[in-house]
């Protein structure tokens, strides 16, 4: 039992601060991480890069071996790393990057310390922050309050299938597709088959979590030509749990749910705007007047919200 | 009997229900205000109480009714009046997954659709759907009557054990283990009884009763594909 939550603002707001009180409410779903994936100002060159590292006292060298490997692929950082400052022994570092030769090959290559400082999103837009405990914790610890953006998503994690740790926690991004990024509430059952075989496609899995998959296999199912709302839909035949999920991308947010509909999804459309919660009681912290809320609660659902002066994309 | 209103806002559940039953037995009438859709209102409600709730309300609202009137003014969320034992729930919009589930008798009245698995498991009493049912409605109901006056949702009356789906309308697939049968004249007219303390009843209508078939009242191995529908 996870809660997630999705908000797309009309333009460019505090999209933190209502992923925070979304999460807020559903604290009690899950308090074991809580993460949040934030969709700010394009860059126009290079990419926003979040990493996690494990081990505070390596920090230095972890950074120096990492930005050597980013100039041997012919970047380097745009601005000083940013390093939270809590005494945890994982720390959390946001970096601005020139853009590598070929992107792919160079994750490949960062991904080869990932023992010690593992990437944990990168786009021209997208920022993932996670972290180990609730959504007011993760909230202070990280600024997530004062992240302006368009649009984003939240996740409160009641840990399943794999350890409690920074780096297993939701949103998780589709490695290595930029601006992708996935928060799941349920639980999927034959995802180490699906890992094997797109593992065999060149793809690269770093936690035990199931949910890490969701991301991939929408991402490489578009990447093959699908459309998003094609491989939402395909998703619900060809993958195995319950399930609802939202993905993200610059674009929008898009869901979709199993066939067992046993989690639940509710939204309210209000002026342009998206918010979406597991629970309703989340969705009222941001809108708080009575309004027209929408239950997904049927089996079998997809839909998708376009970000920007939008209608619904069925 | 005097009306006493009770804010929910952002303050502890805890705190509204004792207020609640507080002002319950001291003989009072209760609106509730400013519910923001939150969970747990109202829970355990003793026999003549008659409460209203404005606005939406969250999970399990009114559940372990006790022989209390409730009305909810819009929508509600999961489970509203589980394991109820008595006493009468209006839900004036749409009301969430569950609803009544685990009912041992008195009714709910939901004005809109509802969501999955009415009356899950519900063991007495009726709940009366002026909407559409969702999906799996009455799963595995042990007894007890659901009657909907807008159609159903796929896999109607699953694996239902010994309660009935009445339907007015398309259904869009039946759950395992379901027949539909003509119902007796005198049943149909206990139906309409019912429905006409709401102005909902009918001579003209022409009922569908889904019940269990009973092939899988005992499991047997051979059956397994009959579980398997889904």
């Amino acid at each position: 039992m996870c809660g997630i939550a999705g908000r797309i603002l009309q333009g460019y707001g505090a999209v933190g601060n209502d992923l925070v009180e979304l999460m807020d409410a559903q604290a009690h779903r899950g308090a074991d991480s809580t993460g949040f994936a934030i969709y700010s100002e394009l860059c126009e060159t290079g990419y926003k890069l979040r990493l996690i590292g494990f081990s505070r006292p390596h920090l230095d060298s972890d950074l120096d071996d990492f930005a050597h490997i980013l100039r041997t692929h012919g970047a380097d950082y745009l601005a000083e790393p940013v390093i939270d400052d809590s005494p945890d022994r994982h720390y959390s570092v946001r970096l601005l990057i020139s853009e590598p030769t070929d992107l792919s090959h160079w994750i490949q290559d960062a991904d080869l310390i990932s023992d010690r400082i593992e990437v944990q999103s990168l786009g021209k837009s997208l920022e993932i922050i996670k972290d180990v405990g609730d959504a007011q914790m993760v909230a202070d610890k990280h600024g997530v309050r004062e992240l302006a953006g368009t649009h984003g998503l939240g996740h409160a994690r009641l840990a399943t299938e794999s350890s409690v740790l920074p780096t297993a926690s939701h949103p998780f991004w589709a490695r290595p597709f930029p601006d992708v990024a996935i928060v799941h509430n349920g639980q999927i059952t034959d995802y180490y088959s699906w890992r094997k075989r797109l593992q065999q496609q060149g793809y690269r899995f770093m936690t035990e979590n199931d949910s890490e998959l969701i991301a991939v296999w929408v991402s490489d199912q578009m990447n093959k030509g699908l459309s998003r709302e094609e491989a939402l839909s395909k998703s619900i035949s060809a993958i195995d749990g319950v399930f609802t999920f939202m993905i993200s991308d610059n674009h929008g947010i898009g869901f979709a749910k199993d066939r067992f509909a046993m989690n639940p999804l509710v939204t309210v459309e209000d002026g342009g705007e998206l918010a979406a919660a597991t629970e309703e009681q989340a969705v009222r912290r941001v809108v708080r007047d009575e309004c027209h809320v929408v239950n997904y609660d049927g089996p079998s659902l997809t839909q998708t919200w376009a970000v920007g002066p939008h209608t619904v994309a069925a | 009997m005097s009306e006493v209103a009770i804010t929910v806002g952002d303050r502890s559940i805890r705190t509204i229900n004792q207020e609640i039953q507080a002002a319950l037995a001291d003989g009072h009438s209760v609106r509730v205000k400013d519910t923001l859709s939150r969970h747990n209102l109202g829970i355990g409600l003793p026999a003549g109480a008659e409460v209203r709730f404005e606005g939406s309300v969250g999970y399990y609202c009114a559940g372990l009714n006790n022989g209390a009137t409730v009305e909810i003014e819009r929508n509600a969320g999961w489970g509203t009046g589980e394991a109820m034992a008595s006493g009468h729930i209006t839900v004036n919009g749409y009301s969430g997954m569950s609803v009544g589930a685990s009912m041992l008798g008195g009714t709910i009245h939901v004005r809109g659709d509802c969501g999955p698995r009415c009356g899950a498991a519900m063991k007495g009493g009726d709940i009366i759907v002026e909407g559409k049912l969702g999906y799996q409605s009455g799963f595995m109901a042990h007894a007890g009557r659901i009657i909907a006056l807008g159609g159903a949702g796929a896999s109607c009356a699953d694996a239902l054990w010994d309660g009935q789906v009445w339907v007015l309308g398309d259904i869009e697939s039946l759950g395992v283990d379901t027949q539909v049968v003509e119902p007796e004249p005198e049943e149909a007219a206990s139906v309409e009884t019912l429905l006409a303390g709401y102005g909902l009843d009918d001579s003209a209508h022409d009922w569908r009763k889904v019940i269990s078939s009973q092939r899988l009242w005992y499991f047997e191995s051979r059956d397994a594909s009959a579980w398997l529908m889904i």
